[in-house]
């Protein structure tokens, strides 16, 4: 275990720029937001909670042209990518994405090269957000997986836990930006974490969101429920926790002639959407609103578990925080429970 | 070099063929090798229009040309329509699982096709007929609306003339041309010499047409597993990744198109 001071970080972080593409969060509003980090930049912030946007949204663009006339190349080709200050929430997001689009052969060829070269350096949660519940789907508010190296914020600094041999190999190139951590900073980690958790499972327990045993038969059992209905009332269909979701990953393929080119793009689709199912001959198998809201769920809290063992909600809470209709996953998971 | 399962082949129309008022086949020749089995299926696509998910209705075994036969229904359909000789086309695939003939060997096989559903069941009757020596008893039950929408008619005619499969067609309302049976396919069900037990059922069409139809096989004691259907959902890449065929745990286009109904009759939706 390491520690490093702020001060170093920004000198790691501004080397780290020649390299990659660095993005950190910064302060935005009552919340934290992503973009680039500029030369001498130290405008940032390490802790509070999960930012505004996924960071699915790096990976996996909403509008990529992903193939061109009949060529078969790739046709992105950046700087990889180094992400700042990552959280919890969204390292569980690439595990579903990760499911979804690195395979053989069909793998989505440009999220693989980005999720293998990018840099994950992470950080716990300071501060518990309105709308957090990553305890009440058996995650917690700091990473234990997916990162390279994580940043647990101490006194001064950070305290820095190695997750990969990548991450090990950039503390090993710029050793002597970190010190040994001491015991008092042990220590304090510790406590930092145990308080938040605290916090954030007090948050989710308040709303009474069935147990992680119990969720998927809870969903399954209630598959004929009322409750569909009755929450998707105030639906107006626009997407919005599907975009901000980091697990979502539809997409649609679409064409078109660009600049005397013929060009394939790939856009985030939504499956709260009418259209989504419907085939061209007009059948639609879930052609009411809470049919494709059940199936939403269905999808995160079934689907998931069942191909990939792992439930396909992150406990982020985005989707409350950004749905106009004021559908609460949290809410409607707890009145699903019997 | 990484692929990209996005990317079509180019490919050339050599020929279309009017089926009827709404339906037309196109032969195409692939600039670059493109092979299929029996039940597979490709993105057709017109350049910069669009793309949508066709399954070929030729003779697998040829090579160097793929026929495709495709109802005009929404806004990609309508610009294949306008397609001409010499055009250029996209092809991405071949996408989905066929039909596994190998579980055929040895078993009687009902075919049962309906309506446009009798395009994929040709690609299947010629993989069915190439192998014809190890299979048991083939049966062929074919429906469609009237005489005029029959697709392949004088194929299907040439057919009812061979003696290692028994053939019949039905139309739902019949014409000056038509003297076989009337009345939709499970009303030609009924003389089926098989053994229900163990035969292998292939049912393609209409989402109506399909589910009566099994209903119709269960009734004479086909196994559910042993009832291989051709599912259409709206796909958009073919591969499940894009999310929206999913049928329960599966991906309409990435586990099927053609699925046992066993492995899908608890899921919501799948006749629609």
């Amino acid at each position: 275990m390491f520690f490093i001071k702020r001060g170093n970080l920004d000198k790691l972080l501004e080397s780290l720029r020649g390299d990659y593409r660095v993005y950190v969060p910064r302060k935005m509003g009552n919340g934290t937001g992503y973009s680039i980090l500029g030369e001498s930049d130290t405008d940032y912030v390490i802790g509070e909670n999960r930012s505004f946007e996924p960071l699915k949204s790096f990976f996996f663009l909403g509008r990529e042209k992903v193939a061109e006339d009949f060529k078969p190349d790739i046709l992105r080709n950046d700087k990889p990518l180094c992400i700042v200050g990552a959280k919890a929430c969204d390292l569980k997001g690439f595990t579903i994405l990760d499911f979804v689009f690195i395979d053989d052969e069909y793998g989505d060829p440009t999220y693989m090269k980005a999720r293998k070269e990018a840099l994950i350096i992470s950080a716990d949660c300071t501060t518990v957000g309105e709308t957090c519940f990553c305890t009440a789907v058996d995650l917690n508010p700091w990473p234990d997986f997916n990162f390279d190296i994580n940043l647990s914020p101490v006194d001064d600094g950070f305290s820095v836990t190695v997750g990969s041999e990548k991450g090990q190999t950039l503390i090993d190139n710029n050793r002597s930006l970190f010190t040994k951590e001491t015991e008092a900073q042990t220590k304090a980690v510790k406590q930092n974490r145990k308080n938040i958790q605290t916090d954030v499972m007090n948050r989710a327990q308040e709303k009474g969101i069935p147990t992680t045993e119990r969720l998927r038969r809870v969903v399954e059992k209630q598959y004929d429920s009322v409750v569909w209905d009755e929450v998707s009332k105030t639906c107006v269909e626009c997407g919005a926790c599907n975009t901000i979701c980091p697990t979502c990953h539809c997409f649609l393929l679409y064409d078109q002639k660009s600049e005397g080119k013929l060009a394939r793009f790939r856009v985030w689709d939504s499956c709260m959407v009418n259209d989504f199912a419907r085939v061209a001959g007009g059948e639609n198998p879930r052609d009411r609103l809470w049919m494709r809201l059940r199936n939403r769920f269905d999808k995160k809290f079934t689907y998931f578990p069942e191909v990939a063992g792992e439930i396909g909600c992150t406990g982020c809470g985005r989707c409350i925080a950004a749905c106009p209709g004021k559908i609460d996953i949290r809410e409607v998971l707890a009145e699903l429970e019997i | 070099m990484m692929k990209n399962p996005y990317r079509s082949i180019e490919a050339e129309v050599l020929k279309v063929t009017t089926e009827t008022d709404t339906i037309k086949t196109f032969l195409l020749k692939p600039k670059e090798e493109l092979t299929f089995k029996p039940g597979q299926f490709m993105e057709f696509s017109v350049p910069g229009v669009g793309e949508a998910p066709f399954t070929p209705s030729s003779d697998s075994q040829i090579k160097d040309t793929i026929e495709i036969t495709i109802v005009r229904v929404g806004k990609v359909t309508e610009a294949i329509h306008e397609l001409k000789p010499g055009d250029t086309v996209g092809l991405r695939g071949p996408l989905g699982k066929g039909y596994p003939l190998t579980k055929f060997i040895g078993q009687d096989i009902l075919v049962i096709g309906g309506g446009v559903g009798l395009a994929p069941i040709r690609t299947l009757m010629y993989g069915l007929f190439s192998m014809r020596d190890q299979l048991s008893r083939l049966v062929y039950r074919g429906g469609c609306r009237n005489p005029k929408e029959f697709l392949y008619r004088k194929q299907l005619e040439e057919w009812m003339k061979r003696d290692d499969v028994d053939m019949k067609l039905t139309v739902d309302k019949g014409d000056e041309s038509w003297n076989g049976p009337v009345g939709v396919v499970t009303t030609i069900m009924d003389d089926l010499d098989v053994n229900f037990a163990r035969a292998k059922a292939v049912v393609c069409g209409p989402p109506i047409m399909m589910k009566f139809a099994t209903f119709k096989l269960q009734e004479l004691g086909v196994r559910d597993h042993n009832i291989y259907l051709s599912m259409e959902k709206n796909m958009s890449c073919g591969f499940g990744k894009c999310g929206h065929c999913r049928i329960g745990p599966y991906y309409c286009c990435k586990d099927g198109p053609v699925f046992t109904f066993d492995m899908i009759r608890e899921y919501p939706g799948i006749w629609e």
